[in-house]
């Protein structure tokens, strides 16, 4: 459900999601994400990166995941890549895609 | 507020509502004299017309503007001749329920500058239709050619029987006017085609308003897609009266594996793919750098006119200028809606990457207006109508001619388009006759024998559930 990579040489923390991220699954994935040395680890300059590449559903709990971070780390430290069509549709119409940064 | 203007709304709104009280009396007889009469008026002055319209606009090309004022006409026309917009308009013997069609009262009908005649014609066809007084408020940059169709149109009507004011013109000007008479409580609905300001102000007045929203109109080329084909659409759409309709297409997205093939179809085609140093003079001349929207200058005009705006050569008989801006957003400004034969270009390494720039270019300021994909994959065109936020979907069609029906779909002729609540819209609509009734619905008895068979004293068992009700309510049915 979720990997964690580090990029030493271009500091960034990549969290690879796949499957389905309903409400439950949300809810675990904040506490695994939490937990993860890799982010307990972070520095200020590192730069996160959510790939959501096999992620076919979200639910709003996971936005708000992504919403917290993205606050956290400020925007120019914060994206979301390989977003599905279905998805990416989804956060456009949350209204947070921009906030987000999602390429 | 100047007493003076509110006096002359005043003076405006009293005579149409006396308009709307004699209207309110005609049949359907009578009411279609009048439409067929203003029909043929205004149809025999298309050339006429457009002429004027592209005179005075200096925008478009004036031979597509006599075919925008034969949409406005004869084909809105065609569309609403037979349709009933007086007294009982439907009965459903199996619901009891009749319908009656009322008239709404005063409408005032705002007209854009880009298509000027044919949406004048096209709102009084429709106001007459439905026995609406309509006043015709123009953009102050077409207002001669709009007040020479409004008298062709009134002449017209008043010959067949229609009341004395049915049709006004209000002299366009100051925009503190436009914003009494939108909020004028006399004013029963503003029909409002133009700008965003423009149609939040209509929505913020305080009356009913149907309004339209802005279009920046992606087009996904499909693996599948017969290329000629859909470059050849795409040119005689894009360059239909020099991209002024706001469902003209914007970007053209395709998959890496077919770039090559398309852009030799659209060069081939005579389309001029500018290079960066081409397109950054193009953007200068085509983007107001403080708004980052489209500059009234380009709106309209031919290529020649913009390359010579731009200081650029372009082949001669270059039909469309292709930029390719690289990304997609405020940053890009090419990337956002031109009303003028500049078409953005874009491809992606696969298909979800394709459709991807496809949402991001519908959600960059054009949310529920049209969408076009060209594709022989069914599954993939249900897909795309799925994933953008768009009014109209359109499938291997010229989006400017396609999205305003009947030339190459069954969309009612309309040259108002609805965009839903994305474009902060009530309808997706393409705004027909319908659009402008009061529909009263007559509800015969006829009790639901559900209803009436369920001992409803079991709604006060609070240890009933919903699933207990439920196989109670459907018993023996």
């Amino acid at each position: 459900m979720v990997n964690f990579e580090y990029n030493n040489e271009e500091k960034t923390i990549k969290v690879i999601f796949s499957g389905r991220l309903d409400y439950l699954a949300a809810g675990e994935l904040n506490e695994i994400i939490q937990s993860e040395p890799i982010m307990k680890n972070r520095q200020p300059d590192d730069t996160l990166i959510f790939d959501i590449g096999g992620v076919d559903y979200i639910a709003s709990s996971f936005i708000r995941i992504c919403v917290i971070h993205a606050k956290q780390s400020g925007s120019q430290r914060f994206s979301i890549i390989n977003c599905q069509p279905f998805v990416k549709k989804t956060f456009k119409i949350s209204g947070l895609d921009e906030i987000l940064n999602i390429s | 507020m100047s007493e003076n203007l509110l006096e002359i709304a005043d003076e405006i709104l009293e005579k149409a509502q006396l308009a709307a009280a004699e209207f309110h009396q005609l049949d359907q007889k009578q009411t279609d004299r009048i439409v067929e009469a203003v029909f043929k008026a205004g149809f025999n002055n298309r050339v006429k017309l457009a002429k004027m319209a592209y005179e005075e606009t200096g925008m478009g090309v004036w031979e597509h503007k006599v075919i925008k004022n034969v949409l406005g006409t004869q084909l809105v026309y065609e569309s609403i001749k037979n349709e009933k917009t007086v007294g009982v308009i439907s009965y459903n013997s199996l619901t009891g329920i009749a319908e009656i069609a009322q008239p709404l009262g005063p409408i005032l009908a705002v007209i854009p500058v880009t298509n000027p005649t044919s949406t004048v014609m096209f709102k009084i066809l429709i106001c007459l239709k439905s026995r609406n007084p309509i006043i015709v408020s123009s953009h102050r940059g077409a207002a001669k050619s709009c007040a020479e169709a409004v008298r062709i149109c009134y002449e017209a009507a008043l010959g067949a029987g229609a009341p004395e004011d049915c049709i006004q013109m209000i002299s366009s000007g100051s925009r503190e006017f436009t914003q009494i008479m939108m909020a004028h409580p006399k004013i029963a609905l503003i029909l409002a085609t133009g700008g965003t300001g423009l149609v939040k102000a209509a929505y913020s007045s305080g009356n009913p308003a149907i309004g339209v929203g802005p279009g920046n109109v992606p087009v996904f080329i499909d693996e599948s897609a017969d290329i000629p084909f859909a470059v050849s659409n795409i040119i005689s759409s894009k360059t239909f009266d020099n991209g002024t309709i706001c469902a003209s297409e914007q970007a053209i997205v395709v998959v890496d594996s077919i770039k090559l093939q398309v852009k030799a179809e659209f060069e081939r085609q005579n389309c001029y793919f500018l290079n960066n140093e081409e397109a950054a003079e193009v953007e200068k001349v085509a983007i107001v750098p403080e708004t980052g929207r489209m500059s009234a200058q380009i709106v309209g005009q031919s290529v020649a006119t913009i390359a010579r705006l731009a200081d650029i050569k372009v082949p001669d008989g270059t039909k469309i200028l292709m930029v390719m801006p690289g990304g997609i957003g405020r940053e890009f400004p090419l990337s956002g809606e031109v009303l003028a034969p500049i078409l953005a270009f874009y491809s992606a390494k696969d298909y979800d990457a394709a459709i991807n720039y496809c949402i991001d270019l519908n959600y960059l300021g054009g949310i529920g207006h049209s969408a076009c994909i060209y594709s022989n994959n069914e599954k993939r065109i249900m897909e795309y109508a799925e994933l953008l936020n768009a009014g109209r979907i359109l499938v291997n069609t010229p989006t400017s001619q396609g999205a305003v029906g009947y030339l190459f779909n069954a969309l009612p002729p309309s040259l108002t388009l609805g965009c839903g609540t994305g474009g902060k819209n009530i309808t997706t609509e393409n705004i027909t006759a319908r659009n402008l009734l009061n529909i009263q619905r007559v509800c015969r008895r006829k009790p639901s024998e559900m209803w009436s068979n369920f001992d409803q004293s079991k709604y006060f068992d609070e240890s009933q559930t919903a699933d207990e009700i439920t196989r109670d309510y459907y018993k023996n049915h």
